[in-house]
């Protein structure tokens, strides 16, 4: 490739380090947490899962926002492939600590006695130090929900949510604070020097480029890419599967993917903006969409993972599609021929299958503002709440005249091979009464409408329960006689 | 020192610096040892072909059976459990062939390119499919006293039913690994992530043929084990051992999670059948239960389980007639194994559930039915198998935990909370655990221990415990110092090592600091004695009298003759002197539990020391529709004697509570019909997380009431707390119970699942339109 370089650069222990895949003999789904590891000064990352689940390798990476400030995530480095960290730096809890003394973050945990075996510590407190540094305010609920991607199996927990609180609630200067101007610096450096990284050896081909204009012309010229962008699903392939992905197509370090704009009528969604940037950003006008995305994954995966992946994964139990179909969301997809607009509900064609052609990205997700009067809903049904892939999960969208059902809209997940509309059952509640009667008259019919599977999340039988339940919640969630 | 003394490798934990076995510098030359698994349930080896494999470049050896220059046996009570399956394949993950490889790339290559024809065969998976084979593992246990029958025939009221309780996958955190180190001759090093070093030396020994002097192995800490590791570690150490003696070369050996959880065993799923008679107010009168455990493949721990279950199916309960029936049933499953409580969760679920039902029956509340049925403090105090019920703290437990737990008073609310909420119910409990703290294997009632003091006073401590997070080696610094009178800072405890204390038996039982830290008190009341000898005739000679050395005191760094308070020398000054003086600075300690016994032919005995009792209240709120939970409340008090470290026992407690929590609601392992686990990795088995702890937890320790005759007069606390989360089980089906005003008995089992709530919840409703 021209114009491409065969090395990523980045920020760690301080200095810029340059590791050259060619040179160096290493495959670029190498993941991050491989390497760290196999340097000598840092082993505190941890596998405990190899699948972005547990947390014990979590490290922070430091990028430049639009802005220009550095934002700290934190990040399951099982998951993430090398190339991704070009331009970054990378934290691990062995930086927390500067010239013998011990990071504010490090001693409460030591004082709160929030470590027994002390496998999971390292990872615990690389996702709270983010938190420490946003010096946004913390309640126990809001720590919880941050840390959620962390598991610990002595604990159980207390002591950990205790010395997250008593740090996080009184944060200090500390060495990076002091770092920041310099590490801006080099990290800009970075940036304006680097080409698109290209690397090629040993049957893998990753490809990393910088511009919308080169993915399109490289996706036309190449029909057989894979294509990641926070890669927390591709990943597990390598880490679990122990695959050699052949060619990669990474789209994480594209900017125009990750643009978000509001205009009068609807929001557009860059497809590889982050989840935990777009949950912000909607909350307003798609509270629904927010409160999916609150529980979708953990802050590590969020960090990471991104609409469009989860859009085109296709994943029959993806949290994501059935709360896109009931606000009517709208797929962007582009070529080198331009763009062509697909609605979601069409978008999937079937298990784990899109319509995408071998020559197109999904761009971005617009998604209409709701009309007057409309209610929209999303409900999961997981065996735990975080973190947990949904055993049934529904959406739903109506919309009443005088309690008349004007509108009915019912999307579920983990009912079949891919996402669906319940069409039956939306229509015997067309034009009826918005009551209980005609609700649990739908749920007869709809608990004949589909034929889910049993697997290891849930069976069959009790996946029907949990579709019909789930439109009854819904229905009294809309009424406000909450009392029998 | 206080009693809240910080975790001894604390510091270590939170900069990362702790070093696990998978982060230890790698030797060159290090190879990565893999492991190729059975793919059927039950099933004979045909043929093979590994020259493909071998192929690889990078792949250094291939292992199978014929290999193994020992006994091919890992088994480590009874030798059914082959290193490497020979012809037989008795379950899915059970270990065929090892592979030594430069790297996992290759290593993983070549498991791909093993070619393996196996005939396949029809494979036993559940308990019922065992009961109907006929295929016990050994005859059954039974404990009796009484006449059940006739309690039985004279029942007032007469209940009887089926309970079920799942398996529970340990999810340490670090998963399965060893590293073996051939070294000189016959050398063979082995750092292992094993609760029971000293059986993880004698097999390693065994499987290479060679004398145990020639295998040192070494743990510092583990990350996690909680039973996983006492006999399921030995596997990953033979493995890493086996192939590290074929090819001369370093050998780790790290299961991947996916891996752990298929390949090793988990705790044993329980079937219970049950009859109990009980007069009208609720005392029970006779108990008839038979508990059938799935042991799977091989017998491992499974019969000294059984036997822990059936100890404590009377919990904390005194039953006049009584039957308890113990049948282990061998399925082809990985080889179910020791996991937190032992068997005793299961056996106290089953009294539990029993109890519950028969305050549902009788229309009264199940916590005035508990301490009806309690063990008394004077009568009424002896257990099924005869054993006397001394040092009794269920009723003052009791009393002080209704009262702060606000009991009765929220028991109200929680009435008028369902009448008002259709979808929404709430439910409390309280539940009890009288747990027996000794192995009831009773000869494994004992520890060893070298303590070490150099001349500048500083001390080293060796026991045969090791430490999995448990503090294990914190409270032994903590007892070390306080038996010395010297600074915590002075005592080092270091990695278990087989070298420097031998024949240990492994850190289970929750009896860690019972057995090892009267070991170590032994070693060093030796060594006290030797120093004291030296200081009594430097002390007289300076003061011209006659010092008795067992009068003087170890305190506050120094050594005094206790009536006089200016004759004193320091510690470390006493140390050079005893040095100076040619005595031993070095000493062993041993420990063996007094007065245990029991006849498992008889069911008869005093198998426990003593007993850990504990408490909890806890309040659910349950979403009908959809089945999910939330802990609103917890409320627990425990037992620990005289707390030796306030802050670990709260965090045993806590933690062994919350890993309950997980036992008896998410944590669910799903087997299709060819006996695949379908929960093999965490993004379907799901442990507790963070937001699944109660939303207000209060923790605390009972206080005023020292243990007599163990360490510092405290208590046990590993396993204990673990039941305490039958009191969530509790009241998740007293909210279920909710839905049918409390008419109807819910159709619950373990793990109460969102699922499994859900269909009990259906059921009722179902039951209540048809009335």
């Amino acid at each position: 490739m021209e114009e491409s370089q065969s090395y990523i650069e980045f920020i760690l222990d301080g200095n810029v380090c340059r590791l050259d895949f060619h040179a160096e003999g290493v495959s670029p789904t190498t993941t991050l947490l491989k390497y760290l590891r196999s340097l000598p000064n840092h082993k505190g990352a941890k596998e405990g899962c190899a699948e972005g689940d547990c947390g014990a390798c979590t490290v922070v990476l430091a990028e430049l926002s639009q802005g220009g400030n550095l934002q700290y995530k934190a990040v399951n480095s099982c998951l993430i492939f090398l190339p991704v960290v070009h331009g970054k730096q990378i934290i691990t809890i062995e930086n927390l600590e500067k010239d013998g003394r011990l990071h504010p973050i490090q001693l409460a945990y030591y004082d709160h006695h929030a470590s027994q075996c002390g496998y999971c510590t390292p990872g615990f407190i690389m996702t709270t130090f983010p938190l420490y540094k946003s010096a946004i305010k913390l309640d126990d609920e809001k720590i919880r929900h941050e840390l959620a991607g962390n598991l610990c199996r002595c604990t159980g927990y207390k002591p950990i949510i205790d010395a997250t609180k008593s740090t996080c609630s009184n944060p200090t200067k500390d060495h990076f604070s002091e770092e920041e101007g310099s590490i801006k610096k080099l990290l800009n450096e970075i940036k304006n020097n680097s080409k698109g990284i290209y690397i090629s050896g040993n049957g893998q081909v990753y490809y990393s480029p910088k511009s919308l204009a080169d993915v399109l012309k490289y996706r036309a010229e190449n029909s057989d890419t894979l294509i990641i962008s926070g890669a927390t699903d591709i990943a597990l392939q390598v880490t679990k599967k122990h695959e050699k992905l052949a060619h990669i197509l990474d789209l994480s370090q594209i900017s125009e993917l990750k643009s978000f704009q509001k205009k009068q009528n609807e929001i557009s969604i860059g497809s590889g903006l982050p989840l935990s940037e777009i949950k912000d950003l909607v909350k307003e006008e798609f509270p629904v969409l927010a409160e999916m995305l609150h529980w979708f994954g953990s802050t590590q995966i969020r960090n990471l993972a991104t609409l469009g992946g989860n859009i085109v994964s296709a994943s029959p139990i993806g949290d994501s599609l059935p709360v896109l179909m009931a606000y009517k969301a709208q797929i962007v997809l582009q070529s080198v021929d331009g763009e062509r607009i697909v609605p979601v509900e069409n978008f999937i064609s079937g298990y784990r299958k899109t319509v995408l052609a071998e020559n197109e990205i999904v761009t971005r997700i617009i998604i209409p503002k709701t009309g007057e009067g409309i209610i929209v809903r999303f409900y999961k049904n997981s065996k735990r709440n975080d973190l947990d892939i949904s055993s049934v999960s529904a959406a739903f969208r109506v919309k009443l005249n005088q309690n008349k059902i004007v509108d009915i809209a019912i999307y579920y997940g983990g009912m079949a091979a891919t996402p669906v509309k319940a069409i039956k059952t939306e229509a015997s509640l067309f034009n009826n009464e918005w009551n209980k009667k005609t609700v649990e008259e739908a749920i007869l019919i709809l608990s004949e409408e589909f034929k889910p599977i049993s697997d290891a999340r849930a069976e069959a039988a009790g996946r029907r329960i949990m579709a019909g339940n789930l439109l009854l919640k819904f229905w009294f969630d809309t009424t406000k006689n909450h009392h029998r | 020192m206080n009693n809240k003394e910080k975790h001894e490798s604390g510091l270590l934990h939170v900069t990362g610096k702790a070093v696990y076995i998978d982060d230890m510098p790698e030797l060159p030359g290090l190879l990565h040892g893999f492991v190729f698994t059975s793919s059927v349930a039950s099933g004979r080896i045909f043929s093979f072909n590994i020259e493909k494999a071998k192929a690889v470049p990078g792949i250094e050896a291939i292992l199978c059976y014929r290999d193994i220059p020992g006994e091919n046996q890992m088994g480590p009570v009874i030798h059914d459990e082959p290193a490497l399956a020979e012809e037989t394949l008795e379950c899915i993950g059970q270990a065929i062939f090892l592979i030594a490889a430069t790297s996992e790339n290759t290593g993983r290559e070549a498991l791909r390119l093993i070619e393996i024809e196996i005939e396949e065969s029809p494979a036993i998976l559940t308990i019922d499919d065992a009961i109907s084979a006929r295929n016990l593992l050994q005859p059954p246990r039974k404990i009796e006293c009484g006449s059940v029958e006739k309690g039985l025939a004279e029942a007032e009221n007469y209940l009887e039913g089926k309970f079920e309780t799942g398996a529970q996958e340990h999810w340490y955190l670090e998963t399965q690994v060893a590293m073996a180190i051939p070294g000189e001759g016959q050398e063979m090093k082995v750092f292992a992530s094993t609760q029971h070093p000293s059986e993880t030396q004698a097999l390693v020994a065994e499987v290479l043929d060679i004398p145990k002097n020639q295998v040192e192995v070494e743990i510092r800490r583990m990350g996690g084990a909680f039973g996983g590791k006492e006999t399921q570690a030995n596997h990953v150490s033979v493995w890493a051992a086996l192939l590290a003696n074929a090819t001369g070369k370093p050998v780790k050996l790290r299961l991947s999670r996916d891996e752990d959880q298929i390949m090793t065993g988990k705790r044993h799923p329980f079937l219970i059948n049950y009859k109990v008679a009980f007069t009208g107010k609720g005392k029970i009168a006779a108990l008839d239960v038979e508990l059938n455990a799935n042991a799977g493949y091989a017998t491992d721990l499974s019969m000294a389980i059984l036997e822990r279950a059936m100890f404590h199916a009377t919990n904390a309960y005194y039953i006049p007639n009584v039957r308890i029936v113990g049948k282990a049933w061998k399925t082809n499953q990985m080889s179910n194994t020791a996991f937190r409580g032992f068997g005793g969760p299961q056996g106290i679920a089953a009294i539990e559930n029993i109890i519950d039902r028969i305050s549902r029956k009788l229309g009264k509340d199940p916590a005035e039915i508990r301490y009806l049925n309690f063990f008394g403090m004077k009568e009424r105090n002896i257990t099924p198998y005869q054993q006397k019920v001394k040092n009794n703290r269920l009723h003052v437990l009791w009393e002080k935990l209704i009262h702060s737990s606000n009991y009765s008073e929220r028991r109200k609310s929680i009435n008028v909370f369902n009448a008002e909420n259709e979808f929404l119910k709430r439910g409390l409990a309280l539940s009890p655990v009288q747990f027996g703290i000794s192995f009831t294997t009773s000869f494994l009632n004992q520890a060893g221990a070298l303590v070490n003091i150099y001349k500048d006073g500083s001390v080293l401590v060796n026991h045969g415990g090791t430490e999995m997070g448990q503090g294990l080696h914190t409270k032994i610094r903590q007892i070390a110092a306080l038996e010395l009178g010297i600074s915590i800072d002075q005592v080092k405890v270091t990695a278990t090592n087989t070298s420097k204390v031998p024949n240990t038996s492994a850190t289970a039982a929750s009896s860690g600091s019972d057995l090892n830290g009267m070991a170590v008190k032994d070693a060093i009341s030796k060594l006290k004695k030797r120093i004291g000898e030296s200081i009594a005739k430097i002390l007289s000679e300076k003061y011209g009298y006659s010092c008795n050395s067992e009068k003087l005191i170890f305190k506050n760094n120094f050594i005094w003759d206790q009536p006089f308070k200016e004759r004193k020398i320091s510690f470390n000054d006493a140390v050079l002197q005893a040095y100076f003086n040619q005595e031993s600075l070095s000493a062993t300690g041993f420990y063996k539990t007094p007065n245990i016994h029991f006849d498992k032919v008889k069911g008869i005995g005093h198998p426990f020391h003593y007993y850990a009792f504990g408490m909890a209240v806890s309040e659910v709120e349950l979403d009908v529709l959809t089945g999910h939970h939330r802990i609103l409340r917890t409320d627990i008090l425990h037992d620990a004697g005289n707390s030796i470290n306030e802050a670990l026992d709260i965090g045993q407690i806590e933690g062994g509570f919350i890993q309950g929590v997980g036992w008896v609601t998410s944590e669910e392992c799903k087997w299709d019909s060819k006996g695949n686990l379908l929960n093999h990795s965490p993004d379907t088995y799901k442990i507790p997380g963070i937001n699944d702890i109660p939303e207000i937890f209060n923790v605390e320790l009972l206080k005023g009431y020292p243990n007599p005759n163990t360490i510092r007069q405290s208590k046990a606390v590993g396993e204990p707390p673990f039941m305490l989360a039958l009191s969530v089980w509790l009241a998740i089906k007293d909210a279920v119970s909710a839905v049918g005003d409390h008419k109807i008995e819910p159709d619950l089992n373990i793990p109460a699942t969102h699922e499994k709530i859900l269909m009990a919840s259906e059921k009722i409703k179902q039951e209540i339109q048809q009335l």
